[in-house]
């Protein structure tokens, strides 16, 4: 499949959202303290991801064919973003449907 | 000690954030079976893709910066910690930041 990592970073992410709206309902979308969590958590990604995708010597290496080519900040695949939205996402509203019920 | 390199960037994610924990009280790693439901389906599936994008060639690791203990298809045992250490982060984040602004009023 011609770039498989942003076709199947979209689909999680999008999975994700639709699981938090239709199903575990959370409220996360809703809580600003999500959305800044998550601006810090990219804010935190950069650095460790750009060490870790850094072509000059990278820990992980992406196939040419199966990433969109699009790298930003340094070398992180930008695609790379949408995966950890639905990764960390994900986490969190599985934390929040797992809270002690007098804490709901 | 490059081979450590990617489970010492790991390790220094879980170091660092340890204050979150300790100092502001976020109360991820002192609720483990909480931490544990939250943990395990992406660990699962996430996991599960990281293992078929592997297979498929669609990424691999430079043996040059993870240890030697890889798991067929060639997924070092560092990128499993990954999906333990990413979201543990994430979540100290988010209780630190409600702590945070719960006590600012």
């Amino acid at each position: 499949m011609l770039h498989a990592y942003p076709f199947w970073s979209a689909v999680a992410a999008l999975a994700v959202v639709g699981f938090e709206l239709v199903w575990a309902r959370t409220g996360v979308f809703r809580d600003s303290s999500y959305w800044i969590a998550m601006v810090i958590v990219f804010a935190f990604m950069i650095p460790v991801d750009g060490w870790m995708s850094k072509t000059s010597a990278p820990i992980v290496v992406y196939n040419p064919a199966h990433v969109s080519g699009l790298r930003f900040p340094w070398d992180i695949p930008v695609e790379e973003f949408v995966y950890a939205f639905a990764l960390v996402t994900l986490t969190i509203v599985l934390w929040e449907r797992a809270a002690p019920a007098e804490a709901r | 000690m490059n081979r450590f390199q990617y489970l010492a960037l790991l390790a220094a994610c879980l170091v660092l954030t340890l204050p979150l924990e300790i100092v502001i009280g976020a109360r991820v790693w002192r609720s483990p079976a909480r931490l544990a439901r939250a943990l395990l389906p992406p660990l699962v599936i996430f996991g599960a893709w990281d293992f078929a994008a592997t297979a498929a060639h669609q990424w691999s690791f430079n043996r040059a910066y993870s240890t030697s203990l890889r798991l067929p298809p060639g997924v070092p045992f560092e990128e499993l910690l990954f999906f333990v250490a990413v979201p543990i982060c994430a979540l100290l984040t988010l209780e630190a930041v409600r702590i945070l602004r719960t006590r600012r009023g």
